[in-house]
């Protein structure tokens, strides 16, 4: 894209009189409709060139290469200079566009091309070298080596045998909602957002009453994504009504739970539609300025909403008087420090105003009592992004999808052992088997299904038995877990799940602000307590000091960190709990995970005597003890399971 | 004024008060400890706990809001229970070497965990001779640096060593402070050792923790050089 280049942003012509000092109301649907305030010919075919440029690259070829964090993570940039040289080299003009992340993890990084009169074809774990070969044999018309394709034409070879990228398991049932420009529009583009329809929510929205905005919302009956399922209207007009000015947004992107990465996702794909919901919070409860609080181990996305911003502010979109409606906002980004407690809305407010991030104790809310005192409306990243979803699309599609108390759809990730890993978007209320058999495909090769935890560190864990749950906010809390930000962690047979809710707990005891003494020492001492057990010196005393601790925690922590902190291993106690007891009573490990609690030896039929597991062994408790058999010395094995991974018999056994 | 019933008792007091303020007014105590109008109140030591009727929700009363017709309990089962367990998770940080505390006994903490029936706070705590003529620099062999505190007995008002009556405190680190003591004040661990087994040896725990006193004292001989 060249830099001079007229750009549907700019003035058609010196008719136009939209400037972020001199704003036109209809500046966003003039852009693409218009010329709305006069007609001529040459303004119109000026838009509708450029908009088929957007859509279908310039010269009808365009190339989009998946450039978020994980496709960055894998690659993504030797892919995207590699296909700039192929085309040079090729002699081709075409749109080259780096896209967020479609939520494919497991494909990344993937390229998608799309011709005029060919099918849009998708390419998965593309490799810099291969793509001339890819450019190739696409432009020849031959797509058969592609992973999925957006359509059919019935022009190119093999165009029956690549799946439709909707036939995919991992699409197939998925409503692309939030998520519908991940992966499509150009995230660093305020016109590529505009083309697909951004910023219409804003405008349907400044055309509204404050209230009637909130009244929408209401019947959308959105909640917050954040964690709790606040529902977010109630927010709303709680700070609406709320004595005190100014008023502030916050928007809270400060995810931190490990197997989470949703938001990071959606503001890295289409960080528009975040800020474009932010300003519809703050039109609709009064507030005149604003923050985006972003975790600084997310750089991308803070980059990217900063970008959006900026761009933003240029056409007057944000700032004094936005599009003449004598509403002015505007926003800034933070950067957090990166505590997992940051993201707590009294923690984060205290980070802002250059305090240390320590939650406070609540009542007074935020809603009433926020940012310098002042009423605040704290919303995650996702339920602003569905915010701006509802107003341009309308509530009543929202609320066609999800359950009685919990409307709309979700972005979940899902990690660990599950056979496709990634991001997904689907209703609300599909149930937990159906996320990780159909969409996910269930777990790993060779791996059998053991339990999910859900909702990150302060979520429950789940057992296969519980599979049928529907995933809305009461069932999941009513079973031990969470909604949480949406994680999914699975868990396989070959993890000991004492093992699991330790981990979970070190997560929680370091991520501890230390302030009140429940969580604090509560913490300590369930990760202690489970040490114990795990090296096999626990008693049956301990499975009382777990739950009594973590009852304490639940009940008497200051703020949602420590309340959610016992919640690994509560419900792992409900659902495994003879796993413990296996641990306690017998000092055996059922997954043969818990390294005090295992040994290793060889049997003397099958060892050849190569000698291997010796030479691996980092602590030479291996010798040779006879013709054909090596030893293993009890006393100075240190249990790393090295020697089972060489031995090239399987004469090694873990006992 | 709003109306607020603390434990069943109606009292009427200005709308942005707290339960504990409430409390007051109704001439109820709820303990707290951290709790410093003017200086600190963050809420933090969650030993003013109360529970919100019918809810089962736990609050700290020191910060938390009245409402008109809130009610509230301020010691039924859940809540002693929420503070114990809150005042041993204090004491599990806490060095209890309360021979060597400048606060010699005037202490709040102590007073409750003994409210609350918190176990593991030594005999010193409450020795009458506390500060003053320890009968360790005697060399005495009392048993009160590893023995539980609450009798309030006899041998303390006549200044006589313990004998270990109410049994042994069976925390590691309590065991380190007393030996570093008897070490340090050259009592001989066997006087120690053949007194603890008088009332203690039918204890579950009186082997443990005889080879736990010998081990320390060996570690702490060394320690200390002597
Ligand atoms: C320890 C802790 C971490 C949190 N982290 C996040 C986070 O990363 N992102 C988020 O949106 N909310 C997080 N929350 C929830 C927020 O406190 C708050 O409820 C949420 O941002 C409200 O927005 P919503 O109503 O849109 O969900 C966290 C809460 C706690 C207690
Ligand atoms: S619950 Fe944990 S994170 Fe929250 S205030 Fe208490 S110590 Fe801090
Ligand atoms: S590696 Fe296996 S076969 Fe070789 S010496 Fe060791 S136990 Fe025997
Ligand atoms: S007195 Fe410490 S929390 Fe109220």
């Amino acid at each position: 894209m060249g830099a001079n280049q007229w750009s549907l942003m700019d003035k058609c012509c010196d008719l136009c009189r939209h400037s972020s000092e001199t704003p036109c109301r209809s500046y966003i649907t003039c852009a693409v409709e218009g010329p709305l305030c006069h007609d001529n010919i040459e303004c119109r075919e000026k838009r509708r060139f450029r908009i088929s440029e957007i859509k279908n690259g310039r010269n009808g070829l365009k190339i989009s290469i998946g450039m978020g964090s994980c496709g960055l993570a894998v690659g993504a940039r030797g892919v995207y200079d590699a296909t700039l040289r192929e085309l040079e080299r090729r002699g081709l003009e075409a749109s080259v566009i780096p896209v967020g992340c479609i939520g494919l993890c497991y494909m990344e990084p993937l390229l998608e091309i799309h011709k005029d009169g060919l099918p849009t074809a998708i390419y998965g774990r593309v490799e810099p070298r291969s793509v001339g070969e890819i450019l190739d044999t696409y432009l020849e018309g031959d797509v058969s080596g592609a992973s999925a394709l957006r359509n059919r034409v019935g022009t190119a070879k093999g165009e029956l045998e690549v799946p439709l990228l909707d036939e995919i398991d991992f699409l197939r049932y998925q409503v692309r909602w939030v998520t519908r420009n991940c992966g499509i529009a150009n995230p660093e583009s305020i016109e590529d957002y505009i083309v697909y329809d951004g910023y219409r929510g804003l405008v349907r929205a400044l055309e509204s009453k404050p209230e009637d905005v909130i009244e929408i919302v209401r019947k959308a009956g959105l909640r917050g994504r954040g964690g709790a399922g606040f529902p977010t209207w109630l927010k709303w007009s709680i700070c609406r009504r709320a004595e005190g000015l100014p008023k502030y947004v916050v928007c809270n992107a400060d995810e931190g739970d490990p197997g989470a990465f949703m938001n990071r996702m959606l503001a890295e794909a289409d960080p528009h539609r975040v800020l474009e919901g932010l300003i519809i919070a703050a039109y609709a409860i009064g507030a005149s300025y604003g923050y985006i609080f972003v975790r600084a181990e997310k750089p991308l996305m803070a980059d990217r909403l900063e970008r959006a911003a900026e761009d933003a502010r240029r056409y007057g979109i944000l700032g004094h008087n936005i599009l003449d409606s004598e509403f002015s906002f505007d926003v800034e980004v933070i950067r957090s420090a990166g505590a997992f407690v940051c993201g707590e809305e009294t923690a984060m407010l205290a980070a802002i105003e250059g305090g240390r991030a320590m939650p406070r104790q609540r009542p007074p809310y935020p809603a009433t009592h926020g940012l310098f005192g002042k009423p605040t409306v704290i919303n995650n990243v996702e339920t602003l992004a569905h915010v701006a979803t509802i107003m341009s699309d309308g509530w009543e599609k929202f609320a066609s999808y999800g359950t009685g108390g919990s409307k709309g759809t979700k972005v979940f990730c899902i990690t660990g052992s599950a056979a496709r890993t990634g991001a997904v978007e689907v209703p609300i209320g599909i149930t937990v088997r159906e996320l990780i058999f159909k969409v996910a495909g269930g777990v790993r090769e060779g791996r059998r299904f053991k339990a999910v935890q859900i909702g990150g560190p302060s979520g429950g864990c789940l057992p296969e038995n519980m599979l049928d749950l529907p995933m809305d906010y009461e069932s999941l809390t009513s079973a031990g877990a969470i909604m949480g930000s949406g994680g999914l962690i699975v868990i396989d047979d070959r993890n000991c799940i004492v093992d699991i809710a330790r981990f979970f707990t070190s997560f929680t005891m370091a991520e501890s602000c230390g302030k009140c003494i429940p969580c604090r020492v509560g913490s300590k001492i369930l990760y202690d307590t489970l040490t114990r057990i795990i090296e096999g010196g626990g008693s049956e005393d301990d499975l009382r000091i777990l739950e009594e601790v973590g009852t304490f925690m639940k009940n008497a922590s200051l703020c949602a960190l420590g309340q959610t902190a016992p919640n690994p291993i509560l419900s792992t106690l409900r659902y495994f709990r003879d796993e413990y007891e296996a641990h306690i009573k017998m000092k055996e490990c059922p997954a043969k995970v818990c390294s005090k609690l295992v040994s290793y030896a060889i049997e003397g039929g099958l060892c050849v005597g190569c000698g291997l597991c010796a030479k691996q062994c980092p602590v030479q408790a291996i010798t040779k003890s006879g013709e054909r058999l090596y030893h293993i010395d009890a006393s100075r094995c240190i249990r790393c399971g090295q020697c089972i991974i060489v031995c090239p018999r399987n004469a090694i056994s873990r006992r | 004024m709003v109306k607020v019933l603390i434990d069943g008792v109606e009292v009427e007091v200005e709308p942005n008060s707290t339960i504990l303020e409430a409390a007051e007014k109704a001439g109820l105590k709820i303990p707290t400890l951290c709790y410093f109008p003017g200086l600190f109140v963050e809420a933090t030591c969650r030993v003013c706990v109360v529970e919100l009727s019918g809810t089962g929700r736990l609050v700290p009363s020191c910060v938390f809001p009245v409402s008109d017709r809130l009610s509230v309990e301020t010691d039924n089962v859940r809540v002693r229970e929420a503070r114990r367990i809150a005042l041993e998770a204090i004491l599990a940080t806490h060095r209890i070497a309360c021979q060597s505390c400048p606060r010699k006994g005037a202490c709040k903490l102590l007073e409750l965990c003994r409210e609350y029936g918190v176990e593991g706070i030594p005999v010193c705590a409450e020795c009458l001779l506390y500060g003053g003529d320890c009968l360790l620099t005697r060399e005495e062999a009392c048993l009160g640096p590893i023995t539980n505190a609450g009798c309030d007995g006899v041998c303390l008002r006549e200044g006589k060593p313990c004998v270990g009556c109410r049994g042994p405190i069976v925390s590691r680190d309590t065991v380190r402070e007393a030996v570093k003591l008897y070490v340090g004040y050259g009592v001989s661990l066997d006087m120690v050792l053949s007194r603890f087994s008088v009332y203690n040896s039918s204890q579950p725990d009186y082997c443990r923790i005889v080879k736990l006193l010998s081990n320390l004292a060996e570690e702490e001989r060394h320690n200390q050089g002597v």
